[in-house]
């Protein structure tokens, strides 16, 4: 479903002034700018407060939005700035609140899942919590999210060569990491 | 393709994203490479991984859907009041322009934080700063004036924000407590006037504000405002309330009982 046309057309409309179908937008993706954010900062509350700002932002420069532009990519560079923002506010204090911790009982391995995959996974995600903000950043966009390439490269500000480049030793970061793991609980 | 290319297609090929000509290209080269081929399976596995991973993350808190459909009733409605010639609205419809405001005062105060806009000048940053503490000002003063109890709840919530020296929120406050229908929300703002409890003027204000009130429960609630405030000098004014017969009995008690705490 290619869901980004549908978003621009109405952000288009929001710039024009019909403010309320952000609504729709915001029922489409504040879930995943949760995730975005709650994988970067580790901070569930800091995480709706960015939320919440971002959909601000969005308002406050609707009228600065380019239909021809990539509502995906716009709605990421946004949230970016604000996440940047707040770190930068935050700096200093002790944060790092799990968050996958509301979930994890859910979590647990069902009847279709062995115990050893939930532990693959458990390993996983503290892999990718061992990773660089940056090298994290982008497997959350591309997997998360399921951004492509192209508009990665928009919302880095970079060539999709580069974003080849970084996402390609993301991943091969994310081995190691987990590789790393295994080694320690088996030792 | 070699092995380089290949590196760098192979997250797209994992998601599916490549042309169908470069997925066959990919698929050619690791049928026929056994380095790339193992890469690409260790990969994948951690790639399929990855994605089972936001199922197991929390989602948002109800009230981020709360707080945003809120927010964006507000600027609705603040555009709707705005749009005509906002200078001219803002005398009959300012509070409705304060919500829009509200918006524009968050992402300012977002961008105005300390360390977030190291482009800015100190006396640019000073400047936001002051509008931002004007928005919230706004903001409160007219949610106070609302006609749905829960509105004006939410404006005496929005005092808090204000300074302690902001006269026209502590004039807002005063005169909620003195005259709102709601007793919900005269106690509410009874409780928003411990932040401009330090200045003679409030706790005038609030000992003045007791022969006034029909409710006890409010009466009660502004007595022991004195009482957290230290506000010892008001004794004299407390014994009068206390030999007050036209008051409730438990209120001159409550009075008796003040007196008795600052009184020490």
């Amino acid at each position: 479903m290619n869901v980004n046309a549908n978003d621009n057309e109405l952000m288009a409309q929001v710039g024009a002034g019909q403010v309320q179908k952000l609504a729709v937008l915001f029922e489409r993706h504040h879930r995943g700018l949760f995730r975005y954010f709650v994988s970067l900062n580790r901070n569930r509350e800091a995480s709706e407060d960015l939320v919440q700002d971002v959909f601000f932002r969005m308002l406050r420069y609707r009228a600065s939005y380019d239909p021809k532009q990539s509502f995906t990519a716009w709605m990421y560079q946004i949230a970016r700035n604000a996440n940047v923002d707040q770190t930068q506010k935050r700096r200093g204090e002790v944060i790092g609140i799990d968050e996958f911790a509301e979930r994890r009982a859910d979590a647990a391995p069902g009847p279709e899942e062995s115990a050893a995959r939930g532990q693959d996974l458990t390993l996983l995600r503290q892999a990718l919590d061992r990773l660089p903000p940056d090298k994290r950043e982008l497997l959350v966009l591309s997997r998360f999210e399921g951004i492509k390439h192209e508009e990665l490269a928009r919302i880095l500000n970079c060539e999709v060569g580069t974003v080849k480049v970084r996402v390609y030793r993301a991943m091969r970061a994310l081995e190691q990491a987990y590789t790393a793991l295994i080694g320690e609980k088996t030792a | 393709m070699n092995c380089e290319e290949a590196k760098l297609d192979l997250p797209e090929y994992l998601s599916h994203s490549l042309t169908e000509a470069r997925e066959l290209e990919f698929a050619a080269h690791i049928a026929g490479c056994e380095a790339c081929r193992a890469e690409t399976e260790r990969l994948g596995t951690l790639w399929k991984g990855l994605a089972l991973l936001p199922g197991m993350m929390a989602a948002p808190g109800d009230n981020v859907r709360e707080r945003f459909y809120e927010s964006l009733a507000a600027y609705k409605h603040g555009m709707a009041s705005a749009r005509p010639s906002w200078r001219e609205k803002l005398a009959a419809f300012w509070p409705a322009v304060a919500f829009a405001m509200l918006a524009v005062g968050v992402g300012i105060g977002y961008m105005v934080r300390p360390g977030a806009a190291p482009q800015a000048n100190g006396s640019e940053v000073a400047q936001l700063r002051g509008e931002v503490s004007s928005m919230r000002q706004m903001v409160a003063l007219s949610l106070m004036q609302q006609q749905s109890a829960g509105e004006r709840l939410r404006g005496v919530s929005w005092a808090y924000r204000a300074a302690p020296s902001d006269t026209e929120v502590l004039s807002a406050l005063l005169e909620t407590v003195n005259n709102d229908a709601s007793v919900n929300v005269r106690m509410a703002a009874v409780d928003a006037l411990h932040t401009f409890g330090s200045s003679p003027v409030t706790r005038t204000a609030i000992v003045q504000s007791i022969p006034k009130q029909t409710s006890p429960l409010v009466q009660i609630a502004l007595i022991d405002l004195l009482v957290d405030l230290k506000a010892a000098e008001m004794a004299t004014e407390l014994r009068k309330l206390a030999a007050d017969a036209s008051l409730d009995a438990g209120v001159r008690e409550r009075a008796t009982w003040a007196i008795g705490r600052l009184v020490q």
